[in-house]
């Protein structure tokens, strides 16, 4: 079925605004969705992402299928939410697990609206005060469905003052189902997080994620997110920097490969003086892949002494696909050190052809080429848990980028 | 009830009164059809170019003012503005400069524009006896020697239709944007070049030295043709204060490089861009585009520092192999002032290439918006770009923000963006000012380096005048 954006949007607001009636949803985050525009032809945020693959009908049905696979656990700690409900959990002292948590700031999409209108069962991991969690939680989101149908899973993690955890936020769909996750990280003063969100859903999967990293303490956040093109992706992304001396580090690695979509929207908000935020994201596109990213540093009136940094460099593959970014900077204060920079290039030819002299099929270096193009943020992931499990991962992604017997000239 | 409809029932009920408002010379304020026709029949064009003009004029009847871009002010009403007014007769015009108000004058001479000039700029009525007049003849002998075409745009739709009817929209579509469909519609002069195959243009071009020129209105035209391997480089604007009040002004500006030809196009900008509490002063939504055939080069450079509202896009597309478009802009806003500016480069042609280098300065409470996009089409080979925008922000109450779009498609491309944030360092003022220069002189001095880059992009006259103007600009605006 094919529909105008215009008309598709009218559709999902109708559907969304049914389906939070049923849940029985009320209150501010049924307003928020009422007052809420879905995306049509000339939204500007939405600009390179259709929205067209919804008009299946995915909202129509919520995802119950059985899975086939599993993910393996990357910790001894394991939450598990299938199809947008909690299954199992295994929590190490100084963790607590309940289904009521603080309410989200900063959300805006409408996507992350109807996520609060029909998410009856949030996951909230509670860190508490001076408590070091020594290895990470490993929460696996996992959706299936065969026919088009959704869930929207939502994971609030709380990190008291003066605590210290690793989380994993691990993402795998399979079939047709569209997950429609919301997350948020809140801090408190002097906690530190470390966070990966990990996303490599089959590519028939679709995926819809806000996150919101909510730094209401002075405290440090490092997040890892690391994710493959399916079907649609796209990741809203913002991070509130909202107490002096906080510090954001985000890095990021894009795959998207044979039709497949991933767009990345990021918005770092500094209100307030002396904070430092560093983005980082690499981006591949190979075959008919397409990939947005649009990174956004926001400074506000009062941030004074803010240091706030963004790169993102990309490589383009193959002719066909594309990629499109954009990098923006929005400052009202003059004492502020910000800076972004942007690269779309290829693999440079003379290290192909110093491989190839050295015998390296041609597929084969291109392949070397480009992981030594991620390898430079793989290498800084802090668990080496996590970076076992990743590096295959990304790099079998990476093999499909380039077709046996390929471009050999 | 479509707007079309609407339109034309409200208009036919002004027609009763209208043949009489024709004599005061003198429109009404609004646009409808007829106000189209009588401007055209007051030009004397022929037919087509009504034709085209009415045609726009529907156009842009269906569309909607932008709001895309990061300006704040209130909706403009069309109907407001009056689209034809008799121009101003000697009689109403200062008869001397000791007529003009003496801060005006106060600023030609920082600026050092020579006396004339400066008569012809607030409007003076220029005597014989000045020798300008004949000044403008030699030029034109000059040109007509060269066979370069330069006189305004009304002339040539008069003496060069051909030229006009192939070139004319080429560039920018009758309803490409809101801004440039009302331009098609209403436009009410401008400037015309043609120069012919091999063609190196003997001298600089400049609007102000066509003295038909001298009074434009706010619906400027502006087509520029470079014949195959030729060369021109194209002065705009004037470099001091228009007394104007708060007014829309939207022009359109076609650049068309044929094979191997080069245009060079510099504008200084220096409308009134209202008092310090934001009054008063130019709304500016301005459409300039050029398009590049094989192995030719368009180089935009702009100064602005003026208007209330710069809406400000000077493009290249790239269509022709081994094309070049190049992009050069310093952009100052203070008070209340707004810009929204930047440049599109869109690579169509094999080993294209394109430059950006954009500076922003803002003060006071201004903001100050670069937004640019960079497309290169599966078909662009070896396409190659390289953008820089710097911003530098006087105080803590201004805004400086980047937008740049990048867009690609071709592997073989090659696209760098970088942009950066900065204020006057205390360093630099330390140094400055231990060498005993005063704060505001030191402001504009280091303010001068930042634009550096720029300024050496322009015609030499014009990069003095435009350092000249940055001074001028800063003044107050420095604790």
């Amino acid at each position: 079925m094919s529909l105008s954006a215009s008309a598709l949007a009218q559709e999902l607001k109708t559907q969304a605004l049914a389906n939070a009636q049923t849940n029985g949803s009320a209150g501010d985050a049924l307003a928020a969705l009422e007052a809420a525009n879905f995306p049509e032809r000339k939204t500007e945020q939405w600009k390179y992402t259709s929205l067209q693959a919804l008009a299946d009908g995915h909202l129509n049905a919520t995802a119950d299928g059985e899975l086939t696979q599993s993910l393996p656990a990357l910790s001894d700690y394991v939450v598990t939410i299938n199809n947008g409900q909690l299954v199992s959990h295994n929590l190490p002292d100084g963790v607590s697990l309940s289904h009521d948590g603080p309410a989200i700031n900063g959300l805006q999409t409408p996507f992350a609206f109807y996520n609060s209108a029909v998410a009856s069962q949030p996951v909230v991991l509670t860190v508490a005060a001076n408590t070091r969690i020594e290895q990470p939680i490993h929460v696996q989101i996992q959706s299936a469905s065969d026919a088009p149908a959704h869930c929207n899973p939502r994971l609030v993690v709380v990190l008291n003052q003066g605590a210290e955890a690793a989380v994993i936020e691990h993402y795998h769909a399979e079939g047709q189902a569209l997950t429609n996750a919301v997350t948020a990280l809140i801090t408190a003063d002097n906690a530190q997080l470390t966070h990966y969100r990990l996303q490599g859903e089959q590519a028939s999967s679709l995926h819809i994620g806000t996150l919101i990293i909510d730094q209401q303490g002075v405290s440090k956040v490092d997040s890892y997110q690391l994710m493959t093109g399916n079907r649609l992706r796209r990741n809203d992304v913002r991070a509130l920097v909202s107490k002096s001396g906080a510090e954001l580090n985000m890095k990021g690695i894009f795959v998207v490969r044979d039709k497949s979509h991933v767009d990345n929207q990021l918005c770092v908000e500094h209100s307030v003086p002396n904070c430092e935020s560093d983005q980082n994201f690499k981006g591949l596109a190979g075959e008919s892949g397409k990939a947005v990213f649009n990174g956004r540093i926001h400074i506000h009136p009062g941030a004074s002494g803010t240091n706030a940094e963004l790169s993102n460099k990309n490589l383009l593959l193959n002719p066909g696909a594309e990629i499109n970014t954009k990098p923006e900077l929005e400052i009202y204060n003059d004492d502020v050190k910000c800076a972004h920079g942007t690269t779309v290039g290829q693999l440079d030819a003379m290290q192909q052809f110093y491989l190839q002299s050295r015998g390296i099929p041609a597929a084969e270096a291109k392949r070397m080429l480009s992981l030594g193009f991620v390898n430079e943020l793989l290498m800084t992931l802090p668990h080496e848990k996590v970076a076992e499990w990743a590096t295959p991962w990304l790099e079998a992604e990476l093999a499909h980028t380039t077709p046996a017997g390929d471009r050999a000239a | 009830m479509s707007q079309a409809e609407l339109d034309k029932l409200i208009r036919s009920n002004y027609e009763a009164g209208f043949t009489t408002t024709v004599d005061a010379e003198t429109l009404p304020p609004g646009l409808s059809e007829d106000v189209i026709r009588f401007l055209s029949a007051k030009k004397g064009e022929p037919e087509w170019m009504l034709e085209w003009r009415l045609d726009s004029y529907h156009k842009w009847l269906e569309m909607s003012s932008p709001d895309w871009a990061h300006l704040h002010h209130p909706p403009i009403d069309v109907n407001e503005v009056s689209f034809y007014s008799k121009p101003k007769s000697l009689d109403d015009a200062p008869k001397s400069l000791d007529e003009v108000d003496p801060e005006l004058l106060a600023t030609y001479e920082k600026l050092g524009i020579p006396l004339h000039e400066q008569e012809m700029l607030a409007g003076v009525a220029v005597d014989v006896v000045f020798d300008s007049t004949s000044v403008f003849t030699t030029f034109k002998e000059k040109l007509w020697e060269a066979g370069v075409i330069f006189c305004s745009i009304s002339e040539a739709i008069q003496n060069h239709p051909e030229l006009i009817k192939k070139y004319m929209g080429s560039v920018v579509p009758k309803g490409d944007n809101f801004y440039a469909a009302l331009n098609s519609a209403v436009f009410s002069d401008g400037s015309f070049v043609y120069i012919p195959k091999g063609v190196r243009c003997p001298m600089e071009l400049s609007t102000y030295f066509r003295i038909n020129e001298a009074n434009t209105g706010q619906f400027e035209r502006t087509l520029i043709i470079a014949d195959e391997g030729s060369y021109v480089s194209y002065l705009e604007g004037c470099t001091a204060p228009q007394r104007d009040e708060n007014q829309l002004h939207a022009a359109v500006v076609e650049l068309v490089a044929l094979p191997g030809a080069e245009i060079k196009y510099s504008t200084v900008q220096n409308w009134y861009p209202g008092d310090e509490n934001g009054k008063g002063g130019i709304y500016n939504f301005v459409t300039k585009r050029g398009v590049a055939h094989d192995n030719s080069k368009i180089s935009w450079t702009q100064v602005e520092t003026g208007s209330a509202i710069t809406w400000k896009y000077p493009s290249v597309i790239l269509r022709g192999d081994n094309s070049i478009g190049e992009f050069y802009s310093v952009a100052l806003t203070r008070h209340m002032q707004q810009a929204d500016t930047g440049t599109k480069m869109i690579h169509l042609g094999k080993n294209t290439k394109s430059t950006i280098i954009s500076k922003g300065i803002s003060a006071g409470r201004s903001s100050n918006t670069y937004r640019g996009l960079v497309r290169i089409s599966p078909r662009a080979e070896n396409a190659r770009n390289f953008t820089q925008c710097d911003s530098l922000l006087l105080g803590d109450t201004c805004g400086a923000h980047t937008f740049p779009y990048i867009e690609s498609k071709n592997p073989s491309a090659t696209i760098e963006h970088e942009a950066t944030t900065s204020k006057v360092s205390d360093d630099q003022m330390f140094l400055c000012r231990q060498r005993g220069i005063d704060p505001e002189k030191a402001v504009s001095m280091i303010v001068n380096g930042f634009c550096k880059e720029v300024f050496k992009e322009l015609p030499m006259e014009f990069a003095v005048e435009a350092g000249k103007l940055l001074e001028v600009s800063l003044e107050g605006a420095v604790g």
